[in-house]
């Protein structure tokens, strides 16, 4: 083929503001950020864990009762629940199940994931603590 | 029949004159069953003989009149005037690909990720066409329909932040297309597009933002195709690792 480009082509970048240009956008930056408290969360458990490993268990409860921590705990648990539901909601839209001749529909997905969170949640508190 | 006129506002890049695209408003008188692209056509045939786009069948078939219609991606011959009524119009050219002129954007590297995935019946060995044609039901059928839809408008590729990153990705339109060729039941091909839809910039590059199903004018659903590439992916590595013979 022949090279016929007698000018060159305007090169467009991303924007670092690309994501507030829509709310779809947006939402899905907000989804990625409450990851960090995820994984931030988890960091500090995983330092509180090491706490009772090396000393006892009475420094991990003392670490957690630390009033930062426990602020944290609470930021992080709202974001945690934001992220679970928006990957539930998500699991929904990528693997629907389909019933007869319907597909599930993701808020489905969503509402049956929250329920399954709750009920084996609660069934691993009451098997590791109030058993 | 009374007329509204419309204010549009059209990104005009002429690389032969301008360091930098700008912008040039446009009065147009519209009745309600005119598009965005009529509004161009208008301008270009009474107002301004210089402006440049693409467009073809005026239908949402050819997929040729993509354009970023106040910020998003869609088919100018698809967005009614009407609906814009009482503010102005901002035409640009689709974001994410190389401007030629006016709203006209290179399509080269598009073209090269479609040839890239195969889009068409692999066989292990062709029969002639005396023995009749590859039989298909319509269960099977229905598995990758919705893939097929596809007019290549690459509206997906414009409202994609990934690609706009790196360019490399392969894209929703190019794996949905290969997903769709994938699930075809007479297709035997699975062994030569694998290894194109998982490499570093296939399916997996994708991180769910779902903007491209958003857009599609044709109800693909672009994501849906890239996640169930990767879970067919997944699956497959995984069976090979247990059954590294037999396991596929």
């Amino acid at each position: 083929m022949e090279d016929n480009k007698r000018y060159p082509e305007l090169r467009r970048r991303l924007s670092p503001g690309w994501w507030t240009a829509n709310r779809h956008y947006t939402m899905y930056m907000v989804r990625e950020w409450t990851s960090l408290f995820v994984a931030l969360y988890s960091l500090i458990f995983i330092y509180g864990l090491s706490l009772w490993a090396m000393g006892s268990r009475a420094d991990f409860l003392n670490f957690l009762k630390n009033p930062a921590i426990v602020g944290f705990s609470l930021i992080a648990l709202v974001f945690t629940m934001y992220h679970a539901a928006t990957w539930f909601y998500l699991l929904g839209a990528v693997a629907p199940v389909k019933i007869g001749r319907s597909r599930t529909k993701p808020w489905q997905a969503l509402v049956l994931n929250l329920i399954l969170l709750v009920i084996i949640s609660y069934l691993a508190i009451w098997l590791l603590v109030l058993r | 029949m009374s007329q509204d006129i419309a204010t549009i506002r059209v990104t005009r890049y002429r690389p032969e004159k301008d360091a930098k695209p700008f912008f040039q408003e446009y009065k147009v008188p519209y009745r309600h069953d005119m598009v965005v692209l009529d509004a161009l056509n208008y301008i270009k045939a009474e107002i301004d003989g210089s402006l440049t786009y693409r467009w073809s069948c005026r239908m949402g078939v050819c997929g040729s009149c993509g354009a970023n219609i106040d910020g998003e991606p869609k088919l100018t011959c698809a967005s009614f005037l009407h609906e814009f009524k009482g503010r102005t119009i901002t035409v640009e050219p689709m974001t994410h690909f190389p401007v030629i002129k006016d709203l006209v954007v290179d399509m080269q590297d598009f073209m090269e990720k479609l040839v890239k995935i195969k889009p068409w019946i692999i066989r292990e060995k062709e029969t002639p066409p005396e023995q009749g044609e590859y039989k298909q039901s319509a269960k099977e059928l229905e598995r990758y329909s919705q893939f097929s839809s596809c007019i290549n408008c690459m509206l997906c590729y414009a409202a994609c932040p990934i690609y706009g990153l790196n360019e490399k990705f392969l894209g929703p339109a190019a794996t949905a297309l290969a997903y769709r060729y994938i699930e075809d039941s007479r297709d035997q091909g699975k062994e030569v597009r694998f290894p194109i839809v998982h490499e570093m910039e296939g399916a997996w590059e994708c991180t769910l933002v779902g903007e491209c199903s958003v857009v599609c004018p044709k109800g693909v659903d672009p994501m849906l195709a890239i996640q169930k590439t990767k879970i067919l992916g997944a699956t497959n590595a995984i069976k090979s690792l247990l059954m590294p013979r037999g396991g596929r």
